[in-house]
């Protein structure tokens, strides 16, 4: 479902002015030519300005319907089966009317923006109201990638549809130029848009779940948990297993009896972990992704925790609105 | 939301409060829509049930049974044989009928057929709009066999069902019931029909392409051979055989003899009419006295021949006049036609000019009606072979000698049927006393020939339309005179006068009308109130046929030619393009009306273009600005005393925000006054 070089994501902190591909199509002319004709704005109306109409191709069978009916009426030379050839086209012009009415006056603005990890569907609120008077119905709307959505707007003035849009990177994620269409009232016709309403979403990196980093050398005196995995204190001896430091296996024991055995050490931890970005080893999006596992970790534990990425610091805390700061840090590490 | 719940994302992309269309999911027809698109079958299939097979109609009906079962999820889809024993049951009963391999009819029901199948296979969104469009072909195909008004304001609404099942295609089931569909399709309908109507005035009637097989029924009207009796059985129809609008008044019903057909062949107490050449005369010039104008709406008879008065020069349509006068279309007439005529009334129908074609107006059979060809020349010869006088006695003969006019003349048999009747039985239809003359004429080798048509009519009083019917099939005879070319006898005159100068129902005795009770004109007799709505419905119809049934190439040149002078190709075109657009224009003014902005006050409309002019001069309103403020601020620049630019600010506020309060002055008076002194103002801007 996810595009994977689906032109529209594009992770903010690309030049916002820069080339924005119209979707589902690669073509830069048209993208350019498309912000020009639609620039970006949060709330847009729609209007004889932005909305393009065509035949659909069931459009085009009808065309072929009128077509073989004014055959029929010439070679019979029936009055009246020319009149049902006329009245099918005057139809399919008052159709042009009636379609492109359906999205006129129309506005649309994102009424709020979601967040997500990588690989999840982000949410986005996307408001349309209609001026007063006659109801619109069979709009559908969508990104390009994702579901689309109907919305009516039969007696109510105005209504919130929600898009999921899949997230494919880290960072602030704009889902790029939001498809509304409708075929209504017959299908033959379709008119659409796209508008870009600059809508952005923080994309979490993809939590990887693993133990907490140990040893956060804390001191004797103020550790109050101790944790069995440290390595301040010799505590016990025990078998050696896969992934034990190196230094801390008993040679001599070895060299006696042929088993490897380790050194076991506690240490007084303290209750306030650092996640640091430099404590992390591999690729700097499996790192964040491996301290994005950690705090939400932590966060489920009700451990206070810190994050240090780089120069910022975020100090040792807890809640929610803590995890979101820090999730959100995560995000935009490296994008600004 | 905020990113309140980032845990929660997950758990609504799954499950959605709106549920998505899932990909993969498959497609289901709207509820809505395929309810109307089941009564649209039965509309549309009902009016064509007399031309199509009644195990085709079984199909339809059955099909649509099976359709509403899996619509309620009692059934599945068919299963492949059931679907099959379908298609071999349509195929056989179409290859059964009687119809012709390349028929309309064929065509018409392997149409049905496939619009009955369609339904139990329609799984897709194409299926259902190629359901949607069939229906769409099968109401246009009805008016292949019938074209009244009732058809089509029947058809009309048919198509407000179709278009219903293609607007609930577009909508929500769930959020729209299906009256609100019809709805939609009536206004949509509503608001094309006077686009259509401009295209149907418009738009180039072209030639046919290619000749099609038109759809056949039963002949009706006059044969191109007669038995005496055979037009009485005509005489019992109250049918209407066609309509003739003259451009002036209608001539009396003496007049009105409408020529059809002409019987040249006499054997076997049977008439026929024989193959003639397209004529070859001069008419008199148009300026003759005697033409006169008028148009004839045949209805569908099945044969070529059409009906005039004499003589008759085609003025519109393929058609062509014979050497024996007669009108003839090129095709067989299989539904309305229209024709313009111009009739020289007075005109004499001269003599052929090949001897050939008199011979044929004097041939006898040999051996058959020997009794009344030698009355014939014993009476000639004691007449001194004096034409004219043979003639007057003859039809002084029928008046004095005791023959008698009757719908139901005794059995003639066929062989020397003219001998029985002219001295036996002696009563008989317009057909005996035309046929005993002919016999009597080319007996003394006087040129002669029976020709059958209408005779009379009736006046609709509300259009002033005259409307023929069957029952007005009459027979008379034509003798060539010398010196006075191509007479017209009537023997029926002779007998029952009535008969010419009122009409059939004058003519006939007691018994013979008791014989025809029953048929709606002679019921509606005594009933005024019934008989004027019958003449009102009768004149509606008229006007159908004559304004839109009726209207071809020929008349849309006519019709056109009044308001765009010459009718080529371009102007059409061009009258086609404009008239759309404008009729287009009203439209999107009527749906849009209520998109418009909110109404401004003229106070506003006022200020704003007071505005714009000084900005072009250097004085924009700034943003803080109150605009009495700025109008202050311009007036104090523009050099005006502070006193006036108060005034004017002054004017402007209560303009705006209090109109009406001066009681002095009605506030349309007290714009005029400012929009007055912002003109001065304006002035001083620009030259000041």
């Amino acid at each position: 479902m996810a595009a994977p070089n689906a032109p529209t994501q594009r992770i903010d902190g690309a030049p916002l002015n820069g080339p924005r591909l119209p979707p589902g199509s690669r073509n830069e002319r048209f993208g350019k030519w498309l912000d020009q004709r639609i620039p970006p704005a949060a709330k847009i109306t729609l209007s004889q300005r932005n909305i393009f109409i065509f035949p659909t191709r069931t459009g085009l069978g009808f065309a072929l319907l009128l077509s073989l009916l004014l055959l029929a009426a010439i070679n019979y030379a029936n009055a009246l089966v020319y009149g049902v050839a006329f009245l099918l086209l005057s139809l399919f012009l008052v159709t042009i009317l009636y379609t492109y009415r359906n999205l006129s006056g129309l506005t649309i603005e994102v009424a709020s923006s979601g967040s997500g990890f990588v690989g999840e569907d982000v949410a986005f609120e996307v408001r349309l109201s209609r001026p007063k008077g006659r109801g619109r119905e069979g709009i559908q709307l969508g990104w390009p990638g994702a579901l689309k959505q109907w919305c009516e707007l039969h007696e109510r003035e105005a209504d919130t549809v929600q898009l999921y849009v899949p997230a494919a990177r880290r960072g602030l994620f704009n889902p790029g130029r939001l498809l509304i269409e409708t075929f209504f009232p017959l299908g033959l016709l379709r008119a659409w848009t796209w508008v870009d309403l600059s809508a952005s979403a923080i994309v979490y990196p993809k939590p990887i779940f693993g133990p907490l980093p140990d040893a956060n050398h804390g001191h004797r005196d103020d550790g109050v948990l101790i944790d069995p995995r440290g390595s301040d204190d010799f505590t016990d001896i025990r078998a050696y297993q896969a992934g034990d430091p190196v230094r801390h296996i008993l040679w001599r024991s070895y060299a006696r009896e042929g088993e490897l055995a380790v050194k076991q050490y506690a240490s007084y931890v303290e209750p306030r972990l650092w996640l640091s970005l430099d404590d992390m080893d591999g690729p700097l999006e499996s790192r964040l992704s491996r301290l994005t596992g950690h705090a939400i970790s932590c966060h489920r534990a009700g451990r206070e925790f810190g994050l240090r990425l780089g120069s910022s610091e975020l100090s040792p805390d807890a809640g929610k609105d803590h995890l979101e700061r820090v999730l959100k840090e995560l995000a935009l590490y490296g994008h600004g | 939301m905020a990113t309140g719940n980032i845990f929660e994302a997950q758990r609504r992309a799954a499950a959605p409060d709106r549920a998505p269309a899932r990909f993969g999911a498959p497609y289901q027809i709207p509820r809505n829509s395929l309810a109307l698109l089941m009564l649209a079958q039965l509309a549309v299939l009902l009016p064509l049930t007399p031309y199509v097979s009644p195990w085709i109609i079984g199909v339809a009906l059955f099909c649509g049974f099976w359709r509403w079962q899996i619509y309620r999820g009692r059934w599945s889809y068919p299963a492949r044989w059931v679907k099959g024993a379908l298609v071999l049951l349509s195929a056989s009963a179409v290859a059964l009928s009687q119809a012709s391999a390349f028929s309309v009819e064929t065509a018409t029901m392997l149409c049905c057929a496939a619009f009955a199948l369609k339904l139990i296979e329609m799984k897709t969104q194409r299926d259902a709009y190629l359901v949607i469009f069939l229906a769409y072909f099968l109401i246009a195909v009805a008016f292949l066999f019938a074209q009244s008004l009732g058809q089509a304001a029947y058809q009309l609404l048919a198509s407000i069902l179709v278009t219903g099942a293609m607007v609930a295609m577009n909508q929500r089931h769930n959020q729209v019931r299906p009256i609100a569909s019809l709805k939609v399709a009536a206004s949509l309908l509503l608001q094309a029909l006077p686009i259509m109507i401009v295209v149907f005035l418009f738009f180039p009637r072209l030639a046919p392409l290619w000749s099609v097989p038109l759809p056949g029924s039963a002949q009706t009207g006059i044969s191109d051979s007669v038995t005496p009796g055979e037009i009485a059985r005509l005489s019992q129809s109250d049918e209407i055989a066609f309509r003739v609008e003259f451009a002036d008044r209608v001539p009396g019903n003496r007049s009105l003899y409408f020529r059809g057909v002409v019987f040249s062949h006499y054997d076997e107490g049977t008439w026929r009419q024989l193959a003639a050449l397209p004529a070859d005369f001069n008419y008199p010039s148009t300026t003759d006295e005697s033409a006169i104008d008028y148009s004839v709406l045949l209805e569908s008879t099945q044969r070529n021949w059409l009906f005039a008065l004499d003589l008759a020069s085609p003025l519109s349509g393929p058609t062509t006049i014979t050497q024996d006068f007669r009108l003839q279309s090129s095709e067989p007439v299989t539904s309305l036609l229209r024709y313009d005529v111009r009739s020289f009334t007075a005109a004499r129908l001269p003599a052929p000019v090949q001897s050939q074609m008199l011979r044929r107006d004097l041939q006898l059979p040999a051996d058959q009606e020997m009794r009344t060809r030698a009355f014939a020349r014993q009476l000639y010869a004691q007449l001194g072979e004096d034409p004219d006088a043979y003639l007057d006695y003859l039809l002084r003969y029928i008046r004095e000698q005791p023959y008698g006019y009757t719908l139901n003349p005794p059995a003639a048999g066929t062989r020397d049927s003219v001998d029985r009747f002219w001295f036996d039985t002696r009563r008989g239809f317009c057909t005996h006393y035309a046929g005993a003359l002919v016999v009597l004429l080319r007996a003394v080798d006087i040129p002669a020939r029976m020709v059958g048509g209408y005779q009379g009519g009736e006046v609709n009083p509300v259009t002033g339309h005259l409307v023929v019917r069957s029952r007005d099939a009459h027979a008379w005879v034509e003798a060539l005179l010398p010196e006075r070319g191509w007479l017209r006898i009537d023997p029926t005159a002779a007998v029952a006068p009535n008969r010419i100068e009122q009409g059939l129902e004058a003519a006939l005795s007691d018994a013979d009308r008791a014989a025809r009770a029953g048929f709606a004109n002679g019921l509606l007799d005594g009933m005024p109130l019934l008989s004027n709505l019958a003449y009102w419905a009768e004149s509606i119809d008229h006007r159908w046929n004559m304004w839109v049934v009726g209207f071809d190439g020929a008349q849309q040149q006519k019709t056109l030619s009044s308001w765009l002078g010459d009718v080529s190709p371009t102007r059409l075109g061009l009258a086609l393009v404009i008239g759309v657009a404008l009729v287009m224009a009203a439209v999107a003014g009527v749906l849009f009306w209520r998109e418009r902005a909110a109404p401004t006050s003229e106070a506003v409309r006022v200020l704003l273009g007071f505005e714009r002019t000084a900005t072009r001069f250097g004085m924009p309103r700034a943003v803080s600005e109150t605009p009495s403020d700025y109008l202050k601020r311009v007036a104090e620049a523009c050099g005006l005393g502070s006193e006036e630019g108060a005034g004017l600010a002054r004017r402007m506020s209560s303009a705006l925000y209090d109109p009406g309060s001066d009681e002095a002055e009605n506030p349309s008076d007290s714009l005029r006054a400012l929009r007055r002194d912002l003109l001065r103002l304006r002035w001083r801007l620009a030259f000041g």
